[in-house]
């Protein structure tokens, strides 16, 4: 990466003296280099030590967390113990929050692209010459292409919501968010069977089979820490995964169950719920609909059939499905999170949602719970409406039942290469980094050659960012004000969470909001932000005084009482307000009302099937080139398993190349037995284009390089585990 | 000869126009602009701060959205729905029947 005029402080000197810096931290002296850049007027500089609550930002979680701040510095993170979605824990990712913000690679100013795409010559540009710019190609773009020819897509952020609204005041709704290429399905399958996504109230759970998911490593507060004191306190754990994951370590049994077979093991033991009437009768009767079309649908599904599926034993599925109903309704299939896996990820979800239904786990103590959630007021904008626009979103009725709010990247990609059914010629990304976490890079790389104009908005040079045109530096969650945030968390511990800037944004960085807003008075558009983050904040703390306070004192507003047994008497958000085995809904779209087992496509010989996810110091590529989480890991590798090693010539620590019909990389091979021999795996994260990212650039490879891109025929949720690949030893 | 071109014109026209106006009452109304139309007709007084309760799509369940649409003149704000036009209401009813509570696609934002 290089610049065309001279920053403030050159990266040389910066990693000069962050190095330095990183030293005398590490001997306890004063980080008298890291003071040194910061300016001497700001707040708290020259100061004792102080305290200051906030909400980490390393992953989607929203961990409470205390700054310890001395002369102008953070110089350590701790756990916020009020926050009892955190369960007072800070995790590693966690910890090294401190790096995101204390980082040599973070973006510094505006850039305006100056090579061809992708080359990383960039030219530096002052802040109003970077949103002159930015408007005026929105507004050629709006006036040639319609506002829809302009595409939005945020992370999930407690700012994001201003990148929505400002598309709204634009006029385009072809807005995308991260969870197509990750959860969506799992939404979609929860929400047609209880007309709500619930929450799992693993704390108080007594048995939980967990497909897929891998919680001990992919941390979900409170889940991940729920499930440890659960099991301690007698729950059993039944995990199935093609990997031996550490979730797989601890648990009391592990299954490694064929890729693609999870719906026959659930149909399995829904047959025996059924036929031997291990079922709470009266909650069947009294809140579910279609219980005799699925009886007869079901009864093909027996564990004799299912075993030769999945590779499970009849007789364990038979007693899992007999345990599961001893422990009702304090018991679960736990609905995961990312569901980005097969083309009928939805059927499968399904497939889980239908077996909680017929356990009687819902609104139950250990079951599926919908905890009371707080709300907060808004500003409300009157956006204006464009009638040249053409009437839906560019994707839409690529997928059979496709969220509106949502999207499907892998459809609108498609749509933007296609040009159908209108083209697509600008795009705004504000921390997500589809070039990483969509399947099929040269796919988006390719989407990216059709646009006219890209601008990405970020903290350090991601991969997408890399490809832009225009890329604006935004600052950490621990330098801004963001507006406040509800979260649904599990059992007690729903809440309010907020942030402030600990310390003052470093460089030129700039928040999404202040972006937004200032690109709005470029274009008119004013009036959809004639307000600060402190006017947002008053209206939706307008009638909550009582949090007001507690975020003042504790940082964090916690929703106690209890959280089941709640919605007793109420009408299921269904159309039949039932808990929907048959979905009358799916009919009517051309879906299947109840799930239907197809097995899954035969890996191909000579080829494996490519399964991905990651550890508990990753967060997808948001995390990996963090200095302190690298030290953890530096690369990813390829899990082989011994047998087909050994078939192939390869031995551990060998570097292999990876090929599949979407693209190929390299990486070194971890020869385990912790994998299928059928099977293949590799974390998220690395293979990075972007030499902006020092630490992992060169390391590893990129599973969206490799991915094909198939999706679920449902919601349009990416699918990642379709893909079969080719390993050789290079 | 030109009474007979302007004639067929004419029940051109008329076709035409009447195939129209059949198309745009079975037809779809158009979500997005339903959106639009009831934030600014509606809103005014169905907001948090306003006069009348707050509503939005996810404030009904579709068979509610039906009811509501069915029987709108029996609304006391009858007179501000009058002035829609049948289209207006077409659309409206597409965004709010369709982001109901018990929707496939329940409304995100207000």
């Amino acid at each position: 990466m290089s610049a065309s005029s001279k920053p403030t402080i050159s990266r040389r000197s910066f990693i000069k003296l962050s190095g330095a810096a990183a030293a005398a931290a590490a001997v306890g002296g004063p980080s008298r280099v890291l003071h040194a850049l910061v300016s001497g007027n700001e707040e708290g500089a020259g100061v004792a030590a102080r305290e200051m609550f906030s909400a980490c930002d390393m992953c989607f979680n929203k961990c409470g967390l205390i700054a310890r701040v001395e002369d102008g510095v953070i110089k350590k993170l701790d756990p916020n113990p009020h926050s009892l979605k955190s369960r007072g824990m800070l995790c590693a990712r966690g910890n090294a929050g401190i790096k995101q913000l204390y980082d040599p690679d973070r973006l510094k100013y505006p850039l305006l692209r100056k090579g061809g795409r992708g080359e990383g010559k960039w030219h530096r540009l002052t802040w109003d010459q970077a949103l002159d710019h930015a408007a005026e190609q929105m507004q050629r773009i709006g006036e040639t292409y319609t506002r829809c020819g302009f595409l939005f897509m945020a992370g999930t952020d407690m700012q994001s919501t201003f990148v929505h609204r400002f598309a709204e005041a634009y006029g385009s709704y072809n807005v995308i968010s991260h969870e197509s290429n990750c959860l969506l399905s799992r939404n979609r399958a929860f929400l047609d069977t209880f007309g709500v996504v619930p929450t799992p109230d693993v704390l108080h759970s007594k048995y939980i089979i967990m497909p897929g998911a891998n919680r001990f490593e992919a941390l979900v507060t409170p889940d991940s820490m729920d499930l440890m004191t659960a099991m301690q306190g007698g729950c059993k754990l039944v995990v199935l995964d093609p990997r031996f994951t550490k979730t797989a370590a601890l648990a009391d049994e592990w299954y490694a169950i064929k890729p693609g077979t999870d719906m026959a093991f659930f149909l399995a033991i829904a047959q025996v719920l059924i036929s031997e009437n291990l079922y709470d009768e009266k909650f069947v009767a009294e809140k579910i609909n279609g219980l005799d079309e699925f009886k007869a649908h079901v009864a093909q599904y027996t564990p004799e059939w299912a075993e030769k599926e999945t590779e499970i034993p009849a007789r364990d599925i038979r007693r899992m499905a007999r345990e599961l109903a001893a422990a009702a309704p304090a018991a679960m299939i736990y609905p995961g999170r990312r569901s980005s896996d097969y083309t009928d990820s939805t059927q499968i979800r399904r497939s889980f949602a239908i077996v909680n239904a017929l356990l009687g786990n819902w609104d139950r103590e250990g079951g599926l719970i919908v905890p009371k959630k707080i709300k907060t007021g808004s500003i409300y904008h009157d956006a204006p409406f464009y009638e040249d626009n053409p009437e839906d979103r560019v994707d839409a009725g690529r997928a059979q039942m496709m969220f509106d709010e949502e999207g499907s990247f892998k459809h609108t990609r498609d749509a933007v290469i296609e040009g159908r059914p209108y083209p697509i010629k600008g795009w705004l990304t504000y921390k997500t980094n589809p070039m990483q976490t969509g399947a099929n890079r040269n796919k988006t790389i390719q989407m990216i050659d059709h646009l006219d104009f890209m601008m990405s908005v970020d903290i350090v040079m991601s991969d997408t960012a890399w490809m832009a045109d225009l890329v604006l530096p935004a600052p950490s969650y621990l330098e801004r004000k963001d507006p406040i945030s509800a979260f649904l968390a599990s059992s007690s511990c729903s809440g309010v969470i907020t942030r402030d800037p600990i310390v003052p944004a470093m460089f030129e960085s700039r928040p999404v909001f202040w972006i937004v807003k200032e690109l709005s008075k470029r274009l008119d558009l004013t009036e959809s932000f004639d307000f600060t983050i402190d006017d947002f904040r008053k209206a939706q703390l307008e009638k909550l005084p009582e949090v007001v306070t507690a975020l003042k004192n504790e940082g964090v507003y916690n929703i106690t009482g209890p959280s089941y047994g709640i919605h007793e008497g109420k009408p299921f958000k269904t159309k039949s307000k039932k808990i929907e085995l048959f979905n009358s809904r799916y009919v009517e779209n051309g879906v299947d009302p109840m799930p239907v087992y197809h097995p899954p496509q035969p890996v191909p010989r000579d080829h494996f099937r490519m399964v991905v996810g990651r550890n508990a110091f990753i967060t997808q590529s948001a995390s990996t080139n963090n200095s302190l989480l690298w030290e953890l890991q530096n690369e990813n590798s390829l899990w082989i398993h011994p047998k087909p090693a050994s078939n192939l010539g390869i031995n551990h620590g060998d570097r292999v190349e990876v090929v599949s019909p979407a693209g190929r990389g390299r990486l070194k091979a971890r020869v385990t037995e912790e994998t299928r021999p059928d099977t293949v795996y590799m974390d998220t994260g690395f293979g990075v284009i972007s030499k902006g990212l020092s630490n992992i650039f060169g390391k590893g490879a990129c599973i969206a390089e490799i991915l094909e891109d198939h999706a679920d025929s449902v919601s349009g949720n990416m699918a990642m585990h379709e893909t079969f690949i080719r390993v050789r030893r290079v | 000869m030109f009474k007979k071109i302007f004639a067929v014109l004419m029940i051109m026209v008329f076709l035409l126009v009447s195939i129209g106006v059949v198309l745009a009452a079975e037809g779809k109304g158009n979500a997005r602009k339903g959106k639009y139309l009831f934030r600014k007709n509606c809103r005014t007084c169905h907001s948090e701060n306003g006069s009348a309760a707050e509503l939005s799509p996810i404030s009904k369940t579709q068979a509610d959205w039906q009811k509501v649409f069915d029987n709108y003149k029996q609304l006391e704000c009858k007179a501000e729905w009058d002035k829609l036009s049948d289209q207006d209401r077409l659309d409206m009813y597409e965004q709010l029947y369709g982001h109901a509570y018990d929707s496939p696609s329940p409304a995100k934002c207000k």
